[in-house]
């Protein structure tokens, strides 16, 4: 009789081989049948195989970290995770590696800066000694192929989705603007302005960051819209996880994971996190289809909603009028017929001046 | 509630074999048959939800680690007074089930690292290529320099210590270096039975 390690060194060695590719019907039908054979083999399977498919998670981990190979050994203490744990006083060495930002030139010139520099001299000058390496292909990254770069913008009422070098797609709202920079690197954009969609195309060697002021949020294949507002940000995720994270001088956490299903609303003063479910998130993107949706919006919300896709803007004089609660789909494009809405169902009145409209409370 | 019993199985009792390796190691006095103990625990449970899952998974679980060794110990295959008393103590032990303690996927994701932090070194590269720069295996092989098979051993060896770390209690010693020696042992013991 076998015994459980037997049984799992086995179950070990399915997955190991799967792994290696040139993976035949004929050994799905073999690995299938050992399964099978009892109820101990699947339940080792099972555990096993969980935990492999959990570890392609460590990607996310790996985002923004220096490539071939992987880092030293206390990667995970800075600075993904500093802020967070029993450690949030990151020494002022580490902090200097961490971020990365230090050398500050512009963002996409320190591109894969390894992400910490160690306590004990002898990593420490070896990490400088990368540094210095980085530096300079850094430089020669740049002037020789200036990598790609592009700026879109969209006027108000406009939506427009372009697609990127790198495969992946960005969708931009109205009056959004970003820049966007693909290197070998690192995939930077800056969002300048408004609210943009992105599908990221899968690489992991190359991060995909999206910077906002003093925040940036990062990803390697997955879909989410970050949209600036005035200081702050929202971060909408609808598949995988992205990082968000602040510099050091934003009060608050200065990284979190947000998974699929997450809304991260970002102020000046820190930020917060709701996590429900990914189709409650559809309600935040429904922009993309010409919608915005309304629950139980207080209506000064739901009018700067509007707002942001018209060049006729909704005025609210009424603190009355701005509290009262509306919901509903509406097509962003029909400012008016909302606002007709509005008269029939509430005791609204609406005055236009110019491209205002003015609601005031009957 | 259409979900698929391996992953059911998978994020409702695998995610708290921390709990139950602890509480066996608490209430068996044989270490080595820990390891059996909690899959023979594994194979109640799923073979029970495959008819009919329960309502409360960890309660469950524990319920049935119980009955298990309250089994054993009446087939006489263990003899001790001790493991007795302990048993009814442990009584108290499923009440502390917490209902939804589901590990955040922030937290899950640290678990991981930590896991994946804890692989000896050439196991922890060729993990790392492999899972985060996405090489092939044949890729990892010749960026390291070393054979297809090895590097194959290496990742089967990472899918079990991963599982052990994430999923077991990360101060337990079953599955660290505990449970690595006791696999040698115990599978040239079993080269030596299959003769």
């Amino acid at each position: 009789m076998e015994t459980s390690r037997q049984i799992e060194l086995a179950a070990a060695e399915w997955i190991a081989r799967r792994d290696a590719g040139d993976w035949s019907p004929g050994d799905q039908v073999a690995l299938d049948s050992w399964v099978g054979q009892s109820i101990a083999h699947r339940v080792a399977f099972i555990r096993l195989d969980a935990a492999w498919q959990q570890s392609d998670r460590l990607k996310v981990l790996g985002a923004g970290k220096q490539v071939g190979g992987p880092p030293e050994s206390d990667w995970m203490r800075s600075p993904f995770f500093s802020s967070h744990d029993e450690d949030g006083l990151a020494s002022p060495k580490s902090r200097i590696g961490s971020s990365g930002e230090v050398v500050e030139i512009r963002p996409r010139d320190v591109e894969s800066l390894p992400d910490q520099a160690s306590r004990r001299p002898v990593r420490f000058i070896a990490f400088a000694a990368t540094l210095a390496l980085v530096g300079f292909l850094g430089l020669g990254i740049r002037e020789r192929n200036a990598i790609d770069v592009a700026s879109y913008a969209t006027g108000v009422g406009d939506m427009t989705t372009v697609p990127l070098a790198d495969g992946s797609s960005a969708t931009l709202s109205s009056d959004s603007k970003v820049d966007v920079a693909l290197s070998r690197g690192e995939r930077h954009i800056d969002l300048l302005q408004g609210e943009v969609f992105f599908k990221v195309a899968k690489d992991a060697s190359r991060p995909f960051v999206v910077r906002i002021g003093n925040r940036k949020v990062t990803a390697v294949g997955t879909q989410f819209a970050v949209r600036r507002e005035g200081a702050g940000l929202r971060v909408v995720v609808t598949e995988g996880i992205v990082r968000l994270d602040s510099e050091a001088d934003v009060p608050g956490p200065k990284s979190t994971l947000l998974p699929a299903g997450s809304v991260a609303m970002a102020g000046p003063a820190g930020f917060s996190v709701h996590s429900g479910s990914i189709e409650a998130t559809a309600s935040y993107l429904s922009w993309r289809d010409g919608y915005l949706v309304f629950e139980d919006t207080p209506l000064k919300d739901a009018a700067a909603e509007f707002n942001r896709y018209s060049t006729t803007k909704i005025v609210i004089a009424d603190p009355v009028v701005a509290s009262m609660r509306v919901g509903g789909n509406f097509r962003y494009a029909n400012l008016e017929g909302f606002v007709r809405l509005l008269e029939l169902g509430f005791p609204v009145r609406a005055e236009r001046h110019g491209d205002q409209i003015v609601l005031t409370s009957k | 509630m259409d979900e698929s019993l391996d992953s059911w199985f998978a994020r409702e009792i695998l995610a708290h074999e921390g709990a139950l390796v602890g509480f066996l190691m608490r209430a068996w006095p044989h270490r080595n048959e820990v390891h059996d103990l909690r899959q023979e625990v594994y194979i109640r449970v799923f073979e029970s939800a495959m008819h009919n899952r329960p309502s409360s998974p960890k309660a469950f679980m524990f319920t049935t680690a119980r009955n298990l060794m309250a089994d054993r110990i009446r087939r006489g295959r263990v003899v001790s007074i001790e493991a007795v008393g302990d048993l009814d103590a442990l009584n108290v032990f499923t009440d502390e089930v917490s209902p939804e303690q589901r590990l955040s996927a922030r937290h899950e994701l640290k678990r991981l690292s930590e896991a994946f932090d804890r692989l000896p070194p050439r196991c922890r590269e060729v993990v790392w290529l492999r899972r985060v720069e996405e090489l092939s295996q044949k890729e990892v092989a010749a960026r390291l320099g070393i054979t297809e098979k090895t590097v194959e051993k290496q990742i089967s060896k990472g899918v079990r210590l991963i599982a052990g770390y994430f999923f077991g209690d990360s101060q337990s010693g079953l599955g660290r270096r505990g449970g690595e020696l006791e696999a040698q042992k115990e599978h040239r013991h079993g080269n030596q039975q299959a003769d």
